[in-house]
């Protein structure tokens, strides 16, 4: 179920490229963040040339390798990947669901279409899409609450985010339908 | 007809987006709270709002490798026992063998010890004042580099071990032990420590690059060479 959720989503060179941008800019968030300060000062810094610009943010995703302990180096990377992937076959999911809410002619306007977009699902199974955001948040704000630099329960946001990623290939191979047990 | 059907096309792709900037704002917000204790911050403590022209100007009180006088100064603010400044010490030692002997740059090393993470830090700043003390500029450095040499980090040194490197560097154990039981650089270590944080350092190693008219680029963590050298070139444009 997981890997042909995978194949349908990734078969798609949209997806994949969202997978990587979205992967990409979390990974050189999470590696910047302890000098985004000084990255806006040389942004801004009027003798600094374009090759300045560019080199330091370009040279400060080294400190991965430098500003890590191996443990938690691996687990950035490890939640970068798995956040890319997890964005895509979302953002794959919300596609279907549009096309499906559209069709049904549900959306009557602009904030039906965003309430639809968020609040897919249905009365008894909840709102997947706020929950796979939530899931989503909850990655990330489990090692934004450790006071000792996350590195043990940062474990727990890739467990998250697999769990995400499984839930939501769950969703597009059989989806916007709530099974009803006899 | 053909008008409102335009504008459902359009609202689709412009609510996925909305969705997404929701989500990605909280993901943002998430992820933007780590700068006070990430899995990426080595060693930090409570982020106060510094400001960077608070830091006590390079005065010949400081302990300087290389030229004093050198247009680039990097102020090292760090803790002996965190593994990260163990780490970093190496890449300043890499960057100062290379710009050290035009006497462009000149390296500042001041305390930060975090003693809620490593109570010995302290001691062991104060052991590299008494190594400055007894032996001048250079027995601290010497002092310095043998430190996080032999150190594992992480609160591993056995406190035993710092009259044993005194005594490798050249110094008198009983005048080393006498200064250090004596707790007269304390104040100084705490001193360091408090410029530290009013400057804006939150964990170490922290450092600050002070260009030749005073500009100031901060940089938080044992960041790689290639990213100093670039604070260097930068700094050295600035007369």
């Amino acid at each position: 179920m997981l890997i042909q959720a995978l194949y349908k989503v990734f078969r798609q060179p949209a997806y994949t490229i969202v997978a990587f941008v979205s992967g990409a800019t979390v990974f050189a968030l999470a590696v910047w963040l302890p000098n985004l300060p000084l990255i806006i000062r040389v942004m801004g810094h009027t003798d600094a040339s374009l090759k300045d610009k560019i080199g330091l943010p370009l040279s400060l995703l080294g400190s991965i390798t430098t500003n890590f302990s191996v443990f938690s180096g691996v687990l950035t990377i490890a939640i970068a990947i798995l956040f890319g992937i997890n964005l895509a076959m979302f953002a794959y999911y919300l596609k279907y669901r549009v096309a499906l809410v559209q069709r049904g002619g549900i959306a009557t306007g602009f904030l039906g279409v965003v309430s639809g977009v968020l609040g897919t699902g249905c009365a008894a199974c909840g709102s997947f899409v706020l929950m796979s955001g939530f899931s989503l948040v909850g990655a990330s704000g489990a090692l934004a609450i450790l006071p000792f630099g996350g590195a043990e329960f940062g474990l727990l946001g890739v467990a998250l985010l697999i769990a995400s990623i499984i839930i939501t290939a769950m969703y597009i191979q059989n989806p916007a339908v709530c099974s009803i047990n006899p | 007809m053909e008008t409102k059907s335009t504008s459902n096309y359009l609202l689709i792709p412009i609510a996925i987006v909305i969705a997404g900037v929701i989500i990605a704002g909280a993901v943002y917000a998430g992820i933007r709270t780590p700068t006070q204790g990430s899995a990426q911050r080595p060693q930090a403590v409570a982020q106060g709002s510094g400001d960077l022209e608070k830091m006590t100007a390079v005065s010949k009180s400081d302990h300087i490798r290389g030229n004093p006088d050198a247009p680039v100064k990097i102020v090292e603010y760090s803790d002996t026992e965190c593994p990260f400044c163990k780490r970093f010490h190496e890449t300043m030692r890499n960057v100062m063998d290379e710009y050290g002997p035009s006497g462009k740059v000149a390296w500042v090393y001041r305390h930060f010890p975090l003693d809620q993470l490593h109570p010995k830090a302290d001691k062991e700043a104060e052991a590299l004042e008494c190594a400055g003390e007894l032996g001048g500029n250079e027995a601290f450095w010497k002092y310095a580099d043998r430190l996080f040499e032999v150190t594992p980090a992480n609160n591993g040194l056995d406190a035993a071990e710092l009259p044993n490197i005194a005594k490798f560097i050249g110094l008198d154990v009983q005048e080393f032990n006498t200064c250090l039981s004596s707790g007269k650089w304390a104040a100084h270590v705490e001193e360091d420590t408090q410029n530290a944080m009013a400057t804006g350092g939150s964990g170490t190693p922290w450092s600050i690059i002070v260009a030749a008219n005073g500009k100031k680029f901060e940089l938080s963590g044992a960041q790689p060479e290639a990213t100093v050298k670039q604070l260097i070139e930068l700094a050295l444009k600035e007369k």
